[in-house]
């Protein structure tokens, strides 16, 4: 009995012995919210165009896809000079399956190849879960298509210390009294300066983006006011008055010290590792420039040597608190010409879903265009503002004209080389 | 616990086996895998090489351009025109951009229109800073890729710095002429060339790991930063790596996007100023283990099936060795036990010898007493003699030693002795005996007597040793037909109606030294040899034997053997007409007997008792028609053959011939039978060539196979030389023999017999009795030395080996030195006589 238990022990073990032998395990992921609806053997090329040098957010979601679909090779291509190349580039040799794309291109003739080669996304067949997005960075064109979907979306705001204002016992400013009050607190603790910016150049300057959110506060229930300023009309300058004049007082109540911020050369790199030295405790930038955040906290010597933790949180510009400016950042359109236009809505209706979007935004450091803010600490503080505060400048209807009209006029009035008067009088007339 | 060490044993070396199997796979994959990486980097070498002249000649079509412009002092329009005209590449095409403005012109139109080639490179980071564009033929000076202004193609460039005329004649402005290629056409070219590298990519990067070009599998626009997001890696082990990267030859393992291990090969571009080439490939794919798991697959299945046929082969061994030693262990005791039983059975007739020959030299005045110490004295001696000779043959038997001698007998001869071997024992146990034989027609055979003698004897000793006084034997001989040519099948049945055997016992009751434990036979004398013996005979001689028993009931031994009939027969044994009346009241016996002399011409008449014959013969006496022989069984229920032979002499007819016939030794009815009458005597079975013999002799006739019985008168004188070295046989022979009156005279040894024979006169011996083992020469070289003599009475004189060497191999040796018969020792003085006579009447076998 004995022996023939033995024999069978031995059998047994030898058996399970030669079945670890085998062929490793295939772990196929099974995604609940994605069930592919092709042949998952095909062999395809999927190109997606874009304008940034990396897209690594973007990559790992074709990783992601692999999983689905192995045999299809989905690259990412940088496209030099993107907003004026890309209508060529659709017309070309090279044309991408999917492409970054602007609502702001609508209705101009010089990106009209852009918004053409667009598929309508909001066709019910692609079945794009488009109900995961915000509504008010879903855009559609005036004839009701959808040409492009969010994949993030954008903001402005500041980059905050919270390690800084922990360690010198001061909350993050909700009101704009609040915000004067932590400068001056953070000046007296012998901080310089409590509060930077880019301002070399108009783009993103730390001036439009104390102005922008506070100018949407003032005309965004106005329709006769986004009217005339939408027709660069110069009547319409005195729209602008208010948020000068805001921006004006933000400069003289010694928030920022513009000799300072001079030194930062972009509004990018640049304002990111600046932030990283440590003893700025508010830094001005756009949603844009938190996404790099991350990787550059391994470049910036200070950082590594004294980490922080650090949010990002809307600058209350208004006594009554901070506005949210929700704008779509990124949009991605579908070539209808595609030659594999099938696997690139596959791929889009894989991408358009909460958790996906969700994810590249993490990757990306960015805002999700979903409606579920919460994923990210990042971005608490957007969640926190009231509705009647979250403006959206496509929703209400400001043109991109318009805004630029702000914008140069804010550079102008905040670098001191026009008055008030002078920038309002000159409304419709600003040229980059 | 032995058994379960050797399992151990067994699975620790197949366990090591397979151990060996999977390291030394392990070593192979891992070394195949290395080979593979180094022969990726060796690929990677050669794509440099192919790389460096691909780029090296695209820059010296750019180059030659360039300084031909230079040297034509051409405008931009001019020089374009050039371009244009020497430019054959399809997809290619140049630009010519002024650094003062970055705008110029292209060779070809801008897309979609016929006749703009104006390009712009103003928001293209490309020619900010042209320090890396180096002189002309000094270095490759490639862009990376790029999009093409005019096409919006990706793109890359090769460029040179040219100086062009400008609008106004003595002017001169400083400009890029770029030779722009298409990446899809680069792609298509730039391609590992071995198959088994189809998932390998190709990327080139700057010293600053941004890459000039790149595979699909590389991420980000920076391979340093590339590797830096997938493969956990701290700065100071990152910036040595990548220092690695971009200034030497080799390889390292990374995880690509995918978390996949893949290698890396590296080797820098010589041509140009701090580029590397990257190659890159699963790892999986320089992995070829598939193989090696089928052998590690199979060595396992064969070891595991080797183990499991060793195990049950091992088990069945175990079984069997058990077994075997059992059967071992038992042969042991039953051999200690035969040696034990040997003893006593040797002890117990020599104490009879030895104490009988006290008691007779005490009584040598009494006749009487001394002759019954010697009867019991013989008795004891026959049996001792029997036992040794045993002995003897099984050991021959066991050896394998043991060969048939065959020579020509007569069946009957044999069945006479078997008779009268069984005679004293059937009668001192008062056993019912008869012996049946059936259509027994060849008389003369040819096989080995002794051997078939010992197997009837055997078997039929036996039964009647294990028979109880007063029980029944029977013994059936019949005579069939055979299935070998030139043989008979002859059946011999013994029955009896003794203790039986246990089946238990019958299982093993051929093994040697094997008897039955039964307190019966514990008191009855015998050496467990006997039906070993048997059935090695029977075996030997390709025969049958078959055993029914069952215990207190009796047992049934079948021996069937194909005997090759002898050459030599009776002439055709016919008797003249006679009629022939056979009493007995064993019908069987009655009925075979009757066909036997029907078969030989008689007519025969039955009668099942004496009253019954009496009757027959009266009638057939008065109506003048005598029996010409009457036959009589002597044991006959009611009117015995005596009486019934009485009676017909008295009441019917003084001189009709009357045999009596007996299973039993008639020389105690012979003088009651002889005075009721009866002619003679014959003894059961009732073979044809006895009755034949018998009624001739009756009825006038001679016979032809009658010997003298108790008249030695013939012998009287004979004169034998008798080769003896033992003083004590020599005595016993000679001593022997003068009972007989027959002289002898002694040779010491075979060199004094040959001696003797050698100046002998003719006649002076009848024959030798020659000894075998002897000094100074043997019988066997005495007898070829006779033999060789020249005188011819000397050289043919009869010579009968008379010696203790009994076996049947020894007789064929005497016979073969030249000898003309064999007595065994200890000598039967009847065998004696008989063998004389047979000699002197020239009876040769």
């Amino acid at each position: 009995m004995m022996k023939k238990t033995m024999c069978m022990f031995l059998a047994v073990l030898m058996l399970l012995g030669l079945t670890a032998c085998g062929s490793e395990k295939q772990d196929v992921r099974s995604e609940e919210g994605f069930r592919p609806a092709l042949d998952t053997s095909v062999s395809c090329h999927i190109s997606v165009a874009g304008g940034y040098n990396n897209f690594e957010a973007l990559e790992t979601e074709f990783d992601r896809f692999n999983e689905f679909y192995p045999n299809v090779e989905l690259v990412f291509t940088k496209v030099d000079d993107y907003n004026n190349m890309i209508g060529m580039v659709l017309n070309g040799n090279d044309a991408p399956d999917i492409y970054v794309n602007y609502s702001w291109m609508y209705g101009r003739e010089r990106y009209k190849t852009s918004i053409d080669h667009a598929e309508d996304l909001a066709d019910p067949a692609l079945g794009l879960d488009l109900g995961c997005i915000r509504g008010n960075i879903l855009l559609n064109t005036n004839d009701g298509t959808l040409p492009m979907v969010p994949v993030f979306s954008n903001t402005y705001g500041m980059l905050v210390n919270n390690s800084l204002f922990e360690k010198e016992g001061l909350s993050v400013p909700a009101t704009y009294r609040e915000l004067v009050a932590v400068c001056d607190a953070f000046r007296e603790k012998g901080y310089e300066n409590p509060m930077m910016g880019f301002s070399q150049k108009e783009t993103t300057s730390l001036f439009t983006l104390v102005l922008y959110p506070y100018f949407c506060g003032t005309v965004a229930h106005d329709e006769e006011a986004v009217k005339k300023l939408n027709a660069l009309d110069a009547s319409a300058g005195e729209y602008m008055r208010p948020a000068l004049e805001k921006l004006v007082q933000f400069l003289n109540d010694g928030c920022v010290d513009l000799d300072a911020c001079a030194e930062i050369e972009n509004n990018y790199d640049a304002v990111i590792l600046r932030f990283f030295e440590g003893d700025v405790p508010m830094m001005l930038c756009s949603g844009d420039a938190v996404s790099g955040t991350k990787k550059r906290e391994s470049r910036s010597e200070a950082f590594i040597a004294n980490p922080f933790t650090y949010t990002f949180a809307p600058v209350p510009m208004a006594e009554e608190g901070a506005y949210f400016l929700d704008m779509p950042n990124l949009q991605f359109s579908v070539n209808k010409d595609s030659s594999n236009l099938d696997m690139a809505n596959e791929f889009m209706r894989f991408l358009i879903t909460p958790q996906e979007l969700n994810e590249m935004a993490q990757n990306k450091g960015l805002i999700s265009p979903t409606k579920d803010l919460s994923f990210n600490s990042m971005y608490t503080a957007l969640g926190a503002v009231p509705e009647s505060r979250i403006l959206s400048p496509e929703v209400f209807g400001l043109s991109d004209d318009a805004v630029t009209q702000l914008r140069l006029a804010g550079y102008l009035v905040g670098t001191g080389e026009i008055t008030i008067d002078e920038a309002v009088a000159g409304y419709g007339t600003f040229t980059q | 616990m032995k058994k379960i060490l050797v399992i151990i044993v067994n699975v620790i070396i197949i366990a090591a086996i397979l151990i060996f199997v999977v390291l030394y796979s392990s070593f192979e994959n891992t070394d195949s895998y290395r080979r593979q990486i180094e022969h990726f980097e060796s690929t990677m070498v050669t794509m440099e090489k192919v790389t460096e002249n691909y780029l090296e000649g695209e820059q010296q079509i750019c180059d030659v351009w360039a300084h031909y412009i230079n040297s034509e002092h051409m405008t931009m329009e001019e020089a374009v025109a050039f371009i244009r005209a020497s430019h054959v590449l399809e997809n290619a095409s140049a630009h010519l951009i002024s650094l003062d403005t970055s705008t110029g012109l292209s060779t070809r139109p801008k897309q979609g229109t016929a006749d703009d080639y104006a390009v712009s490179y103003k928001q293209i980071a490309l020619l900010e800073n042209v320090d890396w564009i180096n002189e002309i033929g000094e270095s490759i000076n490639i862009t990376r890729a790029y999009t093409n202004p005019m096409n919006g193609e990706q793109s890359l460039a090769f460029c040179n710095r040219v100086t062009l005329n400008g609008p106004e004649s003595d002017s001169s402005e400083a400009a890029v002429l770029l030779r722009v290629i298409p990446i899809s056409e680069l792609e298509q070219k730039w391609v590992f060339p071995q198959t088994e590298l189809v998932n390998a990519e190709l990327s080139m990067i700057d010293a600053n790991g941004d890459y000039i070009l790149k595979g699909h599998s590389f991420k980000n626009s920076s391979f340093f930063e590339f590797y830096k997001s997938y493969n956990p890696t701290d700065p100071e082990s990152s910036a040595k790596l990548f220092d690695r990267i971009t200034s030497s030859t080799g390889s390292v393992p990374m995880l690509n996007s995918h978390g996949q291990e893949c290698i890396l090969a590296f080797t820098p571009l010589s041509a140009t100023a701090g580029w590397t080439l990257l190659g890159f490939v699963p790892a999986k794919d320089l992995h070829v283990d598939a193989e090696n798991w089928l052998l590690v697959g199979v060595v396992s299945a064969g070891l595991l099936v080797l183990f499991l046929l060793d195990l049950h082969y091992m088990l069945h061994l175990n079984k069997r060795f058990q077994a075997a030693a059992r059967e071992a262990e038992s042969t042991s005791k039953a051999k200690s036990d035969f040696l034990s039983t040997m003893s006593h059975d040797i002890r117990t007739p020599m104490n009879a010898i030895v104490g009988l020959t006290t008691i007779a030299e005490k009584n040598l005045g009494d006749v009487e007493s001394t002759r019954e110490s010697l009867r019991k004295i013989r008795l004891a001696s026959n049996h001792l003699l029997t036992l040794i000779n045993d002995i003897l043959d099984i050991s021959k038997v066991e050896s394998g030693k043991l060969k048939l001698s065959p020579m020509t007998f007569s069946i009957v001869e044999t069945v006479e002795n078997l008779v009268n071997i069984s005679q004293p024992m059937i009668k001192e146990k008062n056993i019912d005996f008869s012996f049946h034989i059936n259509q027994i027609e060849k008389e003369y055979l040819y096989t080995d007597q002794l051997r078939l003698n010992q197997i009837y004897i055997n078997i039929l000793s036996n039964a009647i040793k294990y028979t109880e006084p007063g029980g029944r034997v029977t013994v059936d001989m019949r005579e069939e037909k055979s299935t070998i040519p030139g043989c008979i099948r002859l059946s011999y049945i013994v029955a009896d109606t003794g203790i039986g055997m246990s089946p238990e016992f019958m299982a093993t009751m051929y093994q040697p030294f094997s008897r039955q434990i039964d307190s019966r036979v514990n008191s009855i004398q015998g050496t467990g040899l006997g039906l070993a013996i048997t059935k090695q005979m029977v075996d030997l001689l390709g025969g049958t034997i078959d055993c029914q028993s069952e215990q207190g009931k009796g047992t049934i031994f079948t021996v069937i053997l194909d005997i090759p009939v002898a050459d030599r027969q009776r002439d055709d044994m016919m008797l003249d007409p006679i009629d022939v009346l056979i009493v007995d009241d064993d019908e069987i016996l009655l009925q075979t007997a009757a066909d036997t002399l029907e078969s030989l011409g008689a007519s025969v008449e039955k009668a099942q008792s004496g009253l019954e014959a009496i009757g027959m013969v009266e009638h057939r006496h008065l109506s003048g028609r005598d029996y010409g022989v009457v036959i009589v069984d002597w044991k006959m229920s009611g009117t015995d053959g005596i009486e019934t032979i009485r009676r017909i002499r008295t009441e019917v007819d003084e001189n009709i011939p009357i045999l009596l016939i007996s299973a039993y030794d008639w020389s105690d009815i012979e003088d009651q039978a002889k005075a009721a009458g009866a002619n003679g005597f014959v003894s059961k079975p009732l073979f044809r060539s006895t009755l034949y013999d018998k009624i001739n002799e009756l009825t006038g006739k001679e016979s032809v196979s009658q010997e003298p019985e108790d008249n030695y008168s013939d012998l009287q004188g004979l004169h034998i030389l008798v080769a003896e070295d033992n003083e004590i046989n020599w005595e016993i022979i000679s001593a022997m023999l003068s009972m007989f009156g027959i002289t002898t005279e002694r040779a010491e040894n075979g060199r004094v017999c040959v001696d003797k024979m050698r100046t002998a006169a003719e006649g002076s011996y009848a024959l030798i009795f020659m000894d075998i083992q002897m000094p100074e020469m043997n019988g066997l070289d005495a007898t070829r030395a006779i033999r060789k003599l020249e005188d011819p009475w000397a050289a043919s004189i009869p010579i009968v080996a008379m010696t203790a060497d009994a076996f049947s191999e020894n007789i064929t040796e005497c016979l073969d030195a030249g000898m003309n018969g064999h007595i065994a020792k200890p000598i039967d003085i009847k065998l004696v006589i008989k063998e004389i006579r047979r000699i002197k009447e020239g009876r040769g076998s």
